[in-house]
């Protein structure tokens, strides 16, 4: 078991844009550290160059404090559970587990034994004699972390583990594989585009987009305090509400305008940011359970108009558009689309003119051309 | 053909746009899909005949003795019995199949890691090598007859099988890395790269991993390169000098050229030359249909 | 680099055993050769040849003999639609229409040679419908041997083709068919529209690989059905080198005929290389 540093890696194919440009991120030992992001984000090559499956173009990448740059991964002693599982189907089950442990010149005893501690773990034990075609997906999913457990290595290289099963198995697997991972804690690099996984399975999560790391931290800081407006709007579903908007601060609040509405914040909370001088084009962010639907018509209200309510069972969303005064918007015009998630039981309809409120001790701004968060103390 | 083309599923099928009062009009298209039916089977039963002649004659012919065929008609076991006399059958099938055996290790043995270089483990310059290696499958013997001829007996190998070996590995080889490579295309990369995060080297990956699951991929080129060298004359008769060395579909070509020997036991003879082909056909059609068709059905 | 290493062993066969001899052939074409000695003769080897009636012989029987492939193509496009229609006992009947392509084109060459011969079946056929008075003789013909050759031509290609076109066949979505037909489409529409466009990569390779065996597959055939005549009758390319070089002695010249079927097939492979590239 080891600790994983990656330091300013990077790789570049020919002389393309970088595929993950300085990648700086250290996994502790026993952590589990999800890498997310859109695909072509560069978290599946980093994990490849992790497992020693892409060359480092430049960088040093470190497990256990060795520098392993020009290791092979057979001597990288890692462990990787691939998407569509790489099951060898000429193998049984047991023999797909035990396969490193043989090519490592385990014996006989000690690799069966191994195999079916795992197996135990995995609830594999009546499928070992099998083939992985006679298997389901979820049982090959299962397989495909028997085999990188048997080797107790000294991390576990997941490269979308889940995306191949379907919804139910999914969250289900979500689950187990974070209870084998906290069981054995071992360190652990999952990759995944869902943030739903994200959010639910990582100690920690690493946010990519093109190659260049956005933000580190816990799932609900990521959530809570997203470091810029693509984190923001990545994270959450639906993503957050991001309205650009120019700030009037005042003397005990900062009034923000919206096309031509405008609402105030306590300056307390809009403290929390440090905001640019009066007038400057900002990038407001509200969550959309942050936003309340309010029939009053008192002060610090924006006028809105439903567009569309999508009923979910448990809750509802609201997608609301406003024009020019709470006046309502062309039918076929789109302006700031914004979305709102209340309780399930509402009683407007589409074309209703409603006013809204967002809580202030929920907003977030971004700036206007980097989309960076303003907020004080930055990441 | 096309009044004996019934659609495959459910002649019975009534065209939606058919008016419902027209029920003797649409008996009258079924009854002629039945009749097509039987017309369909019996010319099926011709073509079959037509494909069975060669067997039928090789065995009515091979069941007369020399006068018998002279003379048109009569029943003698005396051609088989002559047979080996005539014909060194024996030797010639043990030739034909020590020739085929050892072309076809070599041409798997060049070929399956090859097919697995152009497939997964691209190198500079691969895909021109590779469309090289293709295009040679296009060059026929002939067109270089002259200077492998002398180049293969310089080298001394005429003497024994060596010489046809080589040979028939050489022109198989193209064939089998475009079939392999086509074939290990569909395999995926992960598999492989587990087997590297597992331990294994590029060659324990081919060893462990990919040559088990090529195995249908092998079947095919066994399969269409035995049938192809067993069947072959070209080279057998001129890379085999020792005539006691020879090849059964040789043996058979160079007495039928001479026009001295008895028709029947020729006969007898391309019975049994053709028996190991077509058992190996029968018994692995498929992967025949498979290798024909490589790369271009899905 | 393992890449390279694990393809040398091929790529050695193949550029020792096919490529040099290619260059060697192109050498000796410009040479007197017997096997041990040659002499540059250079160019004029080349107009000597050409002067040669024998090759315009063989190349001409190889131009008439191109006209059999349209029914290598077209009466196994035809057994393959009759196959598919799938009635009684069809397996059967496919595998039977394959067998013929397991035995050796020697063997078939000595049954084709029967067929043909003054007391064989094809006579026996003609008497058959009343005839009696005809007799034919195919192959000791001059008029008449190439024909005699390229029907067993045809006929010892249908086995291979037919099984190109009822993979084709069966790689075809059967739910297009039906889409057409809930269209309104006949039988000859939806074999025009629907069947003859997919199967057309099937029938461009089948084409390649039928032309390809016709410059370099004939002679077993000739080798026992004719020897090459009567005459030169039915002597094409591939046997003519054979004659030259080694009943003739004549390797340089032999090489030189080499050469021209070496571009003849060319040009049939870069159809074939082209059609290989579409898929990559």
């Amino acid at each position: 078991m080891a600790d994983i540093d990656f330091d300013g890696v990077t790789k570049v194919y020919g002389d393309a844009h970088p595929a993950v440009d300085h990648l700086s991120l250290h996994i502790d030992d026993g952590e589990f550290m999800v890498l997310v992001g859109p695909s072509g984000c560069g978290k599946t090559t980093a994990l490849r160059m992790l497992a020693g499956l892409e060359e480092i173009s430049s960088g040093t990448l470190r497990i256990g404090g060795t520098v392993v740059n020009n290791t092979l991964p057979k001597d990288r002693d890692v462990a990787m559970v691939f998407q569509n599982y790489a099951l060898y189907p000429h193998m049984s089950v047991a023999q797909n587990m035990g396969f490193a442990l043989k090519i490592r010149g385990e014996s006989k005893r000690e690799i069966a034994r191994k195999v079916d501690d795992a197996a135990r773990i995995l609830r594999l034990t009546e499928y070992l004699d099998r083939r992985p075609k006679a298997l389901s997906g979820g049982q090959r999913q299962r397989v495909a972390m028997g085999r990188a457990i048997v080797r107790s290595p000294q991390a576990f290289l997941m490269d979308e583990p889940l995306s191949n099963l379907d919804a139910k198995l999914r969250v289900e697997m979500r689950s187990e594989i974070a209870r084998i991972q906290r069981l054995l804690s071992v360190a652990t690099v999952y990759v995944t585009h869902d943030q739903v996984e994200a959010m639910t399975m990582g100690d920690r999560v690493a946010v990519l987009r093109d190659g260049q790391l956005q933000q580190v931290a816990t799932p609900q800081d990521i959530y809570d305090r997203p470091a810029n407006e693509f984190v923001a709007g990545f994270m959450g579903s639906p993503p957050m509400n991001l309205v650009p908007c120019r700030l009037r601060p005042g003397h005990s609040r900062v009034e923000v305008l919206v096309a031509d509405q405008s609402f105030e914040i306590p300056l307390g909370y809009a403290d929390s940011h440090a905001l640019p001088e009066a007038g400057a084009d900002v990038v407001l962010g509200v969550r959309p359970e942050d936003v309340l639907i309010a029939d009053a018509t008192g002060a610090n209200v924006l006028k809105v108009r439903v567009e569309r309510v999508e009923a979910l069972g448990s809750e509802a969303l609201v997608h609301l558009a406003w024009g020019e005064g709470g006046a309502p918007v062309a039918r076929d015009a789109r302006p700031g689309s914004f979305i709102a998630k209340v309780g399930p039981r509402v009683t407007f309809s589409p074309g209703d003119v409603v006013s809204v409120q967002v809580s202030p001790e929920h907003v977030h701004f971004f700036d206007a051309g980097s989309g960076v968060s303003l907020r004080a103390g930055g990441r | 053909m096309t009044t004996l083309a019934t659609p495959p599923h459910g002649p019975e099928v009534t065209p939606p746009e058919a008016p419902a009062g027209e029920t003797p009009a649409s008996d009258a298209r079924r009854r002629p899909a039945r009749v097509g039916r039987w017309v369909l089977f019996l010319v099926m039963v011709l073509i079959a005949i037509v494909m069975l002649y060669p067997f039928w004659v090789m065995i009515v012919t091979s069941l007369k003795s020399e006068a018998q065929f002279l003379s048109g008609g009569g029943f003698s076991w005396l051609s088989w019995k002559n047979l080996t006399a005539t014909i060194p059958v024996g030797q010639e099938v043990l030739s034909s199949t020590i020739v085929c055996t050892a072309s076809i290790l070599i041409i798997l043995a060049v070929g399956l890691p090859a097919g697995f270089a152009f497939a997964k483990l691209r190198f500079r310059a691969s895909t021109v090598v590779f469309l090289i290696i293709v295009s040679a499958m296009m060059v026929p013997l002939q067109a270089i007859l002259m200077p492998e001829f002398v180049n293969v007996t310089r080298l001394g190998l005429t003497g024994g099988y060596l010489g046809a070996i080589v040979v028939y590995a050489a022109l198989g080889t193209p064939f089998s890395v475009f079939l392999f490579a086509t074939y290990f295309r569909g395999v995926p990369d992960e598999l492989i790269e587990a087997g590297i995060v597992d331990g294994l080297g590029y060659f324990g990956a081919l060893w462990r991993l990919v040559v088990p699951i090529a195995i249908p991929a092998i079947a095919t080129v066994t399969v269409l390169q035995f049938i192809q060298i067993w069947d072959d004359l070209l080279v057998g008769l001129l890379f085999i000098q020792n005539t006691s060395e020879r090849p059964i579909t040789v043996g058979l070509a160079v007495l039928a050229a001479g026009r001295t020997t008895s028709i029947p036991e020729l006969m007898a003879g391309s019975l049994v030359s053709a028996l190991p082909a077509m058992v190996v056909y029968l018994v692995f059609q498929r992967y025949l249909v498979k290798g024909l068709t490589m790369g271009i059905d899905r | 680099m393992a890449g390279f290493l694990f393809a040398l062993p091929a790529i050695a066969l193949v550029v020792g055993f096919i490529g040099v001899p290619i260059g060697q052939a192109v050498y000796y074409s410009f040479t007197e050769w017997n096997g041990l000695t040659s002499t540059w003769i250079g160019a004029s080897a080349w107009t000597q040849a050409f002067h040669n009636s024998n090759l315009w012989t063989a190349l001409q029987n190889n131009a008439l003999l191109l006209l059999a492939v349209p029914f290598a193509l077209g009466l196994p496009l035809l057994i393959a639609m009759l196959l598919h229609q799938r009635v009684v006992g069809w397996k059967i009947f496919r595998s039977i229409y394959f067998l013929p392509t397991a035995i050796s084109w020697v063997v078939l060459g000595l049954v084709a040679e029967r067929f043909f011969a003054y007391h064989g079946t094809l006579n026996s056929l003609i008497h058959a419908v009343g005839l009696s008075h005809v007799s034919t003789n195919m192959l000791g013909y001059e008029s008449t041997a190439l024909t005699a050759l390229g029907i067993t031509f045809v006929f010892t290609m249908i086995g291979t083709n037919t099984m190109l076109f009822l993979t084709g066949l069966a790689t075809l979505d059967p739910s297009l068919e039906e889409a057409a037909r809930i269209d309104g489409a006949g039988r000859w529409r939806i074999f025009r529209s629907i069947t003859l466009p997919h199967l057309s990569r099937f029938i461009q390779l089948a084409f390649v690989m039928t032309v390809i065996a016709l410059f370099s597959a004939l002679f077993s055939l000739i080798f026992v059905m004719t020897g090459g005549g009567p005459g030169y009758a039915t002597t094409t390319m591939e046997f003519l080198i054979y004659q030259t070089g080694f009943d003739q002695g004549a390797f340089g010249t032999a090489a030189l005929y080499g050469i021209i079927l070496f571009v003849l097939t060319a040009i049939v492979g870069v159809v074939q290389l082209r059609l290989i590239g579409s898929e990559e």
